[in-house]
């Protein structure tokens, strides 16, 4: 475990990292906390604000943060705050705020485009003015809302093809939500449990062919669909009652059909698809209130994975 | 408008230039009480259909013809019409009575058609022509009317079971144009109406207007929108935008009319005292002496109040718009009606929106802060009773209200060279719109008379266990109608139907004939499609109305029959 210079109150939301994260070489990772937005050069291991640029009176929690998938051919780092998105074209020394309509929204979630190095990309989710879009790589963002019947959005998950499918889901207070076309429209996804909280979605790598699809819900645990959102089925009934805060599929699902789930504040693992769950990492995770987990290369023994907790502590596993 | 308002209705005889007191034979034949019977009545019935389904036959199909309808004023142009239901709408009477009724049976049963799916009646006329003509040859050659009917509509649900399996459900904006497209034959229209209703789907509202230029264009509207401007242009922060706009405000939301400023002190008061900086306030009529208390510079200081006209005039809309408005926004409403008055407002009474705005003759909301679950249960329940409500004009008015709901509308400006031209392309904008939110909502099947004939192997199934004659006639007279629309599309398009359905049926089941390339081609990859929900209901309308038309054995001629410009 390695401590940071954070307070002792704090409470991780999510992580993002370089795509040589996975590799062991020295990946640049950040991890939006309630007390800003941290970041490590190392991999991990030692973690500093990336804030101090901005010269801040006051904390500013970071909600969402997000890097290009291909950070090489097109750079940044885009952050979610109370009341903005703020971008860095040098991997977080700088920051830059964008253009949101007013009056400025929290935005909780962030994803980017696959493609983004050629489309320029990527949607913001939040708490009470929908998803918004930008398509200059940050500079200008706008709502696109329409068939959008609650604003108040907790998450979001791009298909891997967008170039193609354009297809995204929003996860809101009130259910799931599916634009086939870019985000400009939205329109309903009917989960089994009525109009309840979506809190976490994750997108099979080979959505294109196998349409699969997980929403991890408030009260009716984990859901699965295999037709892109038309029907669903309860996995993990026995395990999963509390809110699912987080799924992780692995990169190479569903030849790999492992998946790691928060619930509540602890984490769960699968390796059948689903079928059976046991307590990941145990021995080292234990009465630990887990709040954020990043496994870009999947969570297998050798596996790099970030966890946060909701004392703002970072532990590299 | 009833037809014989619109002045363009038409009487298949003359009425005019006639000494008042003098009377025809035939007015005396129209004004004699009587009774008829077999083989009169099928000889006019039949007849009547027929003249109704031969004016409509050229339509039918990308390559149709027009029927041009006379004026009553003779400085004017002739009606030019493609539409099926508009031209039975428009005539309005034939010279013989027993012809007459029958046409009159025929129009009203294409009419409610219509009104219900806004496309597809050419499909049907020509299918009840077929039903009908075939059906009546049974009957003479000694058919059971009765047992004829039987058959016919219980097969009339395996060909809607047949259509139900085909279906296939449209994504994305050029799917959708093409789809416009085959509805209305304009490629531009098409075009735009294609992304509009990628966009806001088949609830969303779209509003279409006289255009600004001649060209077509469209703006997207975010949120929720209703009729009833501003009272006053001086709540509009810039004159020159023509709007008022509010970011984080609170709503009240009444049809109160507040006539004295004192009224309207408790509600200023709370709002301040809660720490609101806007206010939108809502309600049925404000008088000038209680505007300016908002507008004096010390409220407006202290809270920005925009005062907006309640929607809509008539009680009913109002009062789900009130209801509506309370939902998004999770606020309550104070009605007259129910004696409630702004002394007993209270904070949480307010509703909340992220933005508001208004100008001279709407608002809006973005954002509303009402329970979302709540909402979407609402629009649920709506969106359920949309297809159990059988009135067009209520239909239209639920359809308009979950478009409200929903968030985000359309506006489309239909331009065009004349402003005839412009009218005429917004009635045809308006008949694709309504087909689309059929298609988008129910599906759609393979075009150019396609899907019909795909039926007819679950029609030749049923006929080789028919059991007695009457059954054995109804499988074929239904294996001909099924043929109709196709063989008219091409008879239309100037091909030679017998030769084309040869060349489809070697190409395959996915294949049709693309009359406007003149070529067998795959139907769902030229993207020539129909809306499910308008063929499913030609079929309906064309079985169970040529089938009732069937049972009809004895006519009954009033003595006063109703004037024809009374009839609708």
């Amino acid at each position: 475990m390695t401590p940071h210079d954070t307070p002792k109150e704090d409470f991780v939301y999510q992580f993002a990292a370089s795509q040589e994260f996975g590799g062991g070489g020295k990946a640049i990772c950040f991890a939006a906390q309630v007390s800003g937005l941290y970041r490590s050069t190392d991999g991990g291991v030692t973690w500093h604000s990336a804030f101090t640029s901005l010269k801040l009176q006051e904390t500013m929690p970071a909600l969402a943060v997000a890097i290009p998938p291909n950070a090489e051919e097109a750079p940044g780092v885009f952050v979610g705050v109370n009341g903005g998105i703020l971008r860095s074209w040098d991997n977080g020394r700088n920051w830059e705020s964008t253009l949101l309509p007013s009056p400025p929204p929290v935005v909780s979630a962030l994803t980017i485009s696959p493609n983004f190095a050629q489309d320029g990309i990527l949607f913001a989710g939040t708490l009470e003015d929908g998803v918004l879009c930008s398509s200059d790589r940050g500079r200008r963002w706008a709502a696109w809302n329409f068939g959008l019947l609650d604003l108040n959005i907790l998450c979001l998950a791009i298909s891997p093809a967008f170039a193609t499918d354009e297809t995204l889901y929003a996860g809101t207070q009130s259910g799931l939500f599916r634009s086939t076309n870019g985000g400009r429209a939205w329109r309903e996804v009917h989960l089994p449990g009525g109009f309840e909280a979506v809190l976490s979605l994750a997108i099979s790598p080979d959505f294109a062919k196998d349409a699969t699809l997980f929403a991890g819900t408030e009260n009716h645990g984990l859901r699965r669909s295999r037709d892109g959102g038309q029907t669903w089925e309860r996995v993990g009934k026995s395990v999963f009652a509390e809110p699912v805060n987080a799924i992780l599929l692995d990169p190479e699902y569903p030849r790999k059909p492992n998946s790691l789930v928060l619930q509540g504040s602890v984490l769960f693992a699968s390796q059948d698809g689903g079928e059976t769950w046991k307590l990941w990492r145990e021995a080292k995770l234990a009465g630990k209130d887990i709040t954020a987990v990043y496994a870009p290369t999947g969570f297998g023994p050798r596996a790099r994975v970030l966890v946060g907790f909701a004392d703002g502590i970072v532990q590299r596993i | 408008m009833r037809a014989g308002q619109t002045g363009r209705s038409l009487k298949l005889h003359s009425l005019t230039d006639r000494a008042p007191n003098t009377m025809t034979k035939h007015d005396k034949e129209w004004q004699t009480p009587g009774v008829v019977f077999q083989p009169r009545v099928y000889q006019g019935v039949q007849k009547g259909i027929n003249t109704i389904v031969n004016a409509i036959r050229p339509t039918l199909g990308p390559i149709h013809r027009m029927v041009a309808i006379e004026k009553l004023s003779k400085v004017e142009r002739p009606e030019l019409l493609d539409e099926g239901a508009v031209i039975a709408r428009r005539i309005i009477q034939l010279p013989n009575r027993e012809e007459d009724m029958g046409a009159m049976f025929f129009r009203q049963a294409l009419w409610k058609m219509y009104e219900t799916v806004g496309d597809g009646t050419a499909t049907a006329a020509v299918m009840f022509q077929v039903i009908y003509n075939e059906g009546l040859r049974c009957i003479v050659a000694g058919g059971n009317a009765m047992r004829l009917r039987q058959y016919l509509d219980e097969a009339s649900q395996v060909i809607l079971n047949e259509l139900k399996d085909l279906v296939t459900h449209l994504q994305g904006k050029e799917h959708l144009a093409r789809l416009a497209e085959t509805i209305c034959y304009d490629p531009s229209l098409a075009k735009m109406l294609g992304e509009i209703f990628d966009n806001i789907g088949e609830y969303g509202r779209l509003e279409i207007r006289s255009g600004r230029s001649r060209e077509l264009e469209r703006d997207y509207i975010e949120g929720m929108y209703w009729d009833g401007g501003l009272f006053s242009r001086a709540m509009m922060q810039d004159a020159a935008l023509g709007k008022a706009q509010l970011e984080n405000a609170s709503v009240l939301i009444s049809d109160l009319e507040i006539k004295e400023p004192q009224a309207l002190l408790p509600v200023l008061d709370l709002a301040v005292r809660a720490d609101f900086k806007t206010l939108l306030l809502v309600a049925s009529s404000i008088s000038e002496r209680a505007i300016s208390v908002f507008l004096t510079k010390p409220n407006c200081e202290k809270i920005q109040v925009v005062a907006v006209k309640v929607p809509a005039f008539d009680t009913i809309t109002r009062s789900e718009a009130l209801e509506d408005l309370a939902l998004l926004t999770g606020g309550r409403a104070f009605l007259q009606a129910a004696g409630d008055t702004l002394n007993s407002v209270r904070v949480e009474d307010l509703g909340q929106a992220r933005r508001a705005w208004a100008d001279s003759s709407n608002f809006g909301i973005i954002g509303g802060k009402g329970n979302p679950r709540q909402l979407r249960q609402h629009i649920a329940r709506l969106r359920a009773g949309l297809p159990k409500v059988e009135d067009a004009k209520d239909r239209k008015r639920l359809q308009e209200r979950i478009g409200k709901l929903i968030g985000g509308s359309a506006i489309l400006w239909v331009g065009d060279n004349t402003p005839l031209a412009v009218e005429t392309r917004k009635a045809l904008a308006e008949r694709t719109s309504e087909a689309m939110r059929g298609a988008i909502r129910d599906g759609v099947l393979p075009g150019g008379g396609i899907a019909l004939l795909a039926c007819q192997p679950a029609i030749r199934n049923k006929m080789r266990s028919a059991k007695d004659a009457d059954e054995r006639a109804a499988y074929n007279i239904l294996l001909k109608a099924l043929e109709a629309p196709f063989q008219t599309i091409l008879a239309n398009a100037g091909f030679d139907p017998e030769k084309v359905l040869g060349q489809i049926t070697l190409a395959g089941s996915r294949f049709g004939f693309d009359v406007v390339r003149g070529r067998v081609a795959d139907m769902a990859q030229s993207g020539i499609y129909d809306a499910a929900s308008v063929v499913k209901a030609a079929v309906f309308s064309a079985i169970h109305g040529a089938t009732l038309a069937l049972t009809i054995d004895v006519l009954v001629h009033r003595k006063d029959p109703p004037s024809a410009h009374h009839t609708t």
